[in-house]
């Protein structure tokens, strides 16, 4: 049997829980420069692109049933990614176990990214593996990432409409949604949403009829190359840089406004860059919506569009998908609160020196940071994390532990709040950020009823509010940076929380 | 084997010392220790050092035993020194006691000096908590006082300790630290003070924690062979004990109790064949309120989950049965932390020599000094006593 090419077999998304809102920044400004922009996230001081996507990939993955094993292709797009030169996809492909031997892409650069990687996708597709030689085909899959949370100073347009998010397709032969027409369209629009090498921040000219002039002529170049008649779509996924400028590309791209609207994501997300169009194309796809128009939009005049037909149209299964855009959930935040979080207001981490942990002691724990590998003493057959010298248990030096995956969820067993200014300088920056933070010693779930005690860091939850029993389960955040590497690593929060 | 002695131990003030090295403070120990010798000390007397020190702040990490010796003209002799954390001049004394025993010196010194206050509040945050387990524990966020914290959390749960309790601690020790001149924070505290003090890692208050400290303190140790040219009223050095533990609280059995606590005191009540029963006052632990309490149930000065009420029943206040922390403890007195364990072994010398002024516990025959490294990860107990009252 020869393989189908890759359709679009499950989709995750996540959003971090804070949200600012317009009249916090009319509060601050007088005026809100993202008009139609609601609401947007903000991630808090230990997130960033890529623990956001980690986010998205671990509920794709699971919604799909799949294991990070199961991956060939993985893609990770973003216009921030946390570092401007690292191959993020070995972090990335190491924190969900993806397989050494996949393939792997970083697309960067403009708001296409996430479309860019889809494209990739489908183009490397179809990934069923027949190594194992005969009939056992063993079924992989492709994993395309796109997170991002862009900003710009703090009196631009584009840092009022920045917001942040991630979303993550997990692409195979037998998925439901088939990207049925794709098309893409360059011409060069100069000064179009830019950032200069080395900064942080996005900028534009403010010359609003030439950059909606960008914005609308290559958004409808690309879908008229597309081999298909959009005029019939059920919902247009299209970039969305604030809270109006999708809406006057309508009529170019030959859709209404309550098509594009169906799916948006700005109005409460804000501008999630490079997530924008994936994002809205996985809300579409959770609604089950049938025909879907993808249509992004990237910096300096390129744009991508798609076609995806749902085959749901034809009576089958729906696309698997799992959404956490917090909603009714989302914790609302001042704008000083905001700036504090993204670090507008903070002086950085302190200096001094002390405890130290090198970064090649760092990548010996990975297994256990990243992965939550645990190992069962042979001895007394106790958990032991990390799985290392003498069992905690029996104190017998053990040669080799057994392996043990957890499923990382746990209890807590012991609890504490860490009042400002009394964490370790590692940590000084983050609560200047974030504020105080809860630290529990936490009973990991093994296996068999067993588990393996651990500490960790309390994220999404009141830290006040964490006591001994509670149930928790594992999340990946960044832990600290020092000498510029960020070292990433699981903390908890509380079970049934986003 | 043959015994040792305390024959001298003095301290310098503990507190905040911005003209003081560490090397001008252990001189100051040094020669208040000789002083305290009551038929003096001639320093060519002296065999041996050992040094405890953490080396908060890095100044002199390396052969800082010898920088200190040779700076007060114990020139030549072998000096160690010992680092366990908070534990570090406990252990240095028990060595100091291992020497004598063994025959190899009869006059060993055993001191202990850090600086603590001298660098920015971030440096010195990154100095705090280095003895935690450092890959997990401390890059889950928290120094010692969250780890203590959560300790705290731990009792509470099983054995309903209240944060009252702890504060009891504080107001206690306060108020024996206001009788004494060499303590940092020598005030009085009200239970309301203590309540409703900022929060630091809940459920413990700046109350409950100790302060960080600048100071020096040294012991001097003779064999039974020489006690006699020094004094006529002999302190025996009668059992010692000593354990260690796994560094992180995480790998540890009991989150409600220290083990190594456990077995430091078990071995030392067994060396000097006593009981708790038999002790006239204990310097111990207390470098969070918490700590206290679990020391009052590690020694044996109560049943496990009884810490709290011994607290707040004034069993262990100076006019009590048992009084602990005569000095002020690490809370008042102040938490240098390569001096505090030799501290504690002065507050028992001037206890045990009748010289404790205002804080002095009347006919005080035989007292315990308990010392912990980091979270439990070490401790070390000595149990010392006046020898012709003992057999009297």
């Amino acid at each position: 049997m020869s393989a189908e090419k890759p359709k679009i077999e499950a989709v995750g998304a996540y959003a971090p829980r804070f949200r600012v809102s317009a009249e916090e920044f009319e509060r601050a400004w007088g005026r809100f420069h993202a008009a139609g922009v609601n609401a947007k996230a903000v991630p808090d001081a230990d997130e960033d692109a890529l623990t956001m996507g980690y986010e998205a990939a671990v509920r794709a993955l699971d919604a799909a049933g799949r294991a990070g094993a199961d991956v060939s292709f993985l893609a990770f797009a973003s216009t921030t990614p946390p570092l401007a030169e690292e191959d993020l996809t070995a972090r990335l492909g190491g924190m969900l176990a993806v397989p050494a031997d996949a393939t792997r892409h970083v697309f960067t650069g403009s708001t296409r990214a996430g479309t860019r990687a889809i494209d990739a996708a489908l183009a490397a597709g179809p990934w069923a593996d027949g190594s194992d030689g005969g009939d056992d085909e063993v079924d992989r899959v492709g994993l395309v990432v796109a997170a991002d949370c862009p900003r710009g100073d703090p009196d631009s347009s584009e840092d009022h409409a920045a917001g942040a998010g991630a979303a993550a397709f997990v692409l195979s032969g037998s998925g439901a949604a088939e990207v049925a027409a794709r098309a893409e369209y360059a011409e060069a629009f100069p000064g179009t949403r830019f950032r200069r090498t080395g900064e942080e921040t996005v900028e534009g000219l403010g010359a609003t009829g030439y950059e909606r002039q960008a914005f609308t002529e290559t958004l409808a170049g690309a879908v008229e190359q597309l081999d298909a008649d959009v005029s019939e779509v059920d919902a247009a996924a299209v970039q969305a840089p604030d809270g109006k400028l999708h809406y006057r590309a309508a009529g170019a791209l030959g859709v209404d406004a309550e098509t594009i609207q169906r799916c948006a994501t700005v109005h409460e997300l804000g501008d999630t860059g490079a997530a924008s169009v994936p994002l809205s194309l996985a809300k579409a796809l959770e609604q089950d919506d049938e025909r879907i128009l993808a249509a992004s939009f990237g910096s300096g005049g390129g744009a991508d569009a798609f076609v995806v037909e749902n085959e749901r149209e034809r009576g089958g299964d729906a696309v698997a998908a799992a959404l956490a855009l917090g909603g009714e959930d989302a914790e609302r935040v001042g704008y000083a609160e905001y700036l504090r979080k993204r670090g507008e207001l903070t002086s950085g981490p302190p200096e001094g020196g002390g405890a130290y942990v090198s970064v090649p002691s760092w990548k010996r724990t990975l297994d256990q940071r990243h992965r939550l590998l645990a190992g069962r003493c042979p001895e007394c057959g106790d958990l032991n994390f990390p799985p290392e010298g003498a069992c905690n248990a029996c104190k017998s030096l053990v040669e080799s532990y057994e392996e043990v995956q957890l499923p990382g969820t746990g209890t807590v067993e012991a609890a504490t709040v860490i009042s400002q200014g009394g964490a370790p300088p590692e940590f000084a920056e983050q609560q200047a950020q974030s504020g105080d933070f809860a630290v529990v010693v936490v009973a990991l779930d093994g296996p068999d009823g067993e588990s393996a005690s651990v500490p960790a860091q309390v994220v999404s939850a009141d830290p006040q509010s964490v006591e001994i029993g509670d149930r928790v389960a594992a999340t990946m955040r960044r832990i600290y940076t020092q000498e510029g590497v960020t070292r990433y690593g699981f903390k908890v929060r509380p079970q049934g929380t986003e | 084997m043959r015994d040792a002695y305390l024959v001298g131990a003095a301290q310098t003030d503990f507190g905040s010392f911005p003209d003081e090295s560490y090397r001008s403070l252990f001189r100051t120990a040094f020669e208040r220790a000789r002083e305290s010798v009551p038929a003096g000390l001639d320093p060519d007397d002296v065999e041996e050092a050992v040094v405890g020190t953490l080396g908060v702040g890095g100044r002199q990490l390396g052969l800082s035993g010898p920088a200190a010796t040779e700076h007060v003209g114990l020139h030549g002799i072998p000096t160690t020194r010992v680092e366990n954390a908070c534990a570090a001049s406990g252990y240095a004394v028990r060595q100091a006691v291992q020497a004598v025993r063994s025959g190899m010196a009869d006059v060993v010194l055993a001191g202990g000096v850090e600086i603590m206050t001298d660098m920015s509040g971030d440096a010195t945050k990154y100095w705090l908590g280095v003895s935690g387990e450092t890959e997990w524990e401390r890059l889950s966020g928290t120094t010692f006082a969250g780890v203590y914290a959560q300790m705290a959390d731990a009792h509470m749960a099983e054995y309903g300790t209240t944060s009252e309790q702890l504060s009891h601690v504080a107001v206690k020790n306060h108020r024996n630290g206001a009788n004494n001149p060499h303590a940092q924070l020598g005030f009085e505290c009200s239970l309301d003070d203590a309540e409703s003090a900022q929060t630091v890692a809940d459920p413990l208050t700046l109350y409950h924690c100790c302060p960080t400290s600048d100071g020096a303190a040294v012991a001097v140790v003779a064999s039974e062979d020489v006690v006699g040219e020094y004094t006529d009223d002999p302190i025996r050095i009668a059992g010692v004990g000593a354990a260690s533990d796994a560094v992180g609280l995480f790998q540890r059995d009991s989150y409600t109790g220290i083990e190594a606590s456990q077995r430091a005191a078990e071995t030392a009540y067994q060396r000097a064949g006593v009981a708790p029963d038999d002790l006239d006052f204990a310097e111990v632990h207390d470098c969070f309120s918490i700590a206290e309490i679990l020391a009052y149930e590690d020694l044996g000065f109560c049943e496990p989950g009884e810490g709290g009420e011994l607290a707040e029943s004034g069993h262990t206040a100076l006019d009590g049965d048992l009084p602990v922390n005569t000095s002020g403890g690490l809370k008042s007195k102040g938490h240098p932390i390569g001096a505090t364990g030799a501290g504690q072994v002065v507050e028992a010398f001037k206890q045990l020599s009748g010289d404790a002024g205002d804080r002095q516990v009347e006919g005080a025959t035989r007292g315990l000094t308990h010392n912990v490294g980091g979270s439990g990860g070490a401790a070390v107990v000595h149990v010392l006593e006046r020898e012709q009252e003992v057999d009297a």
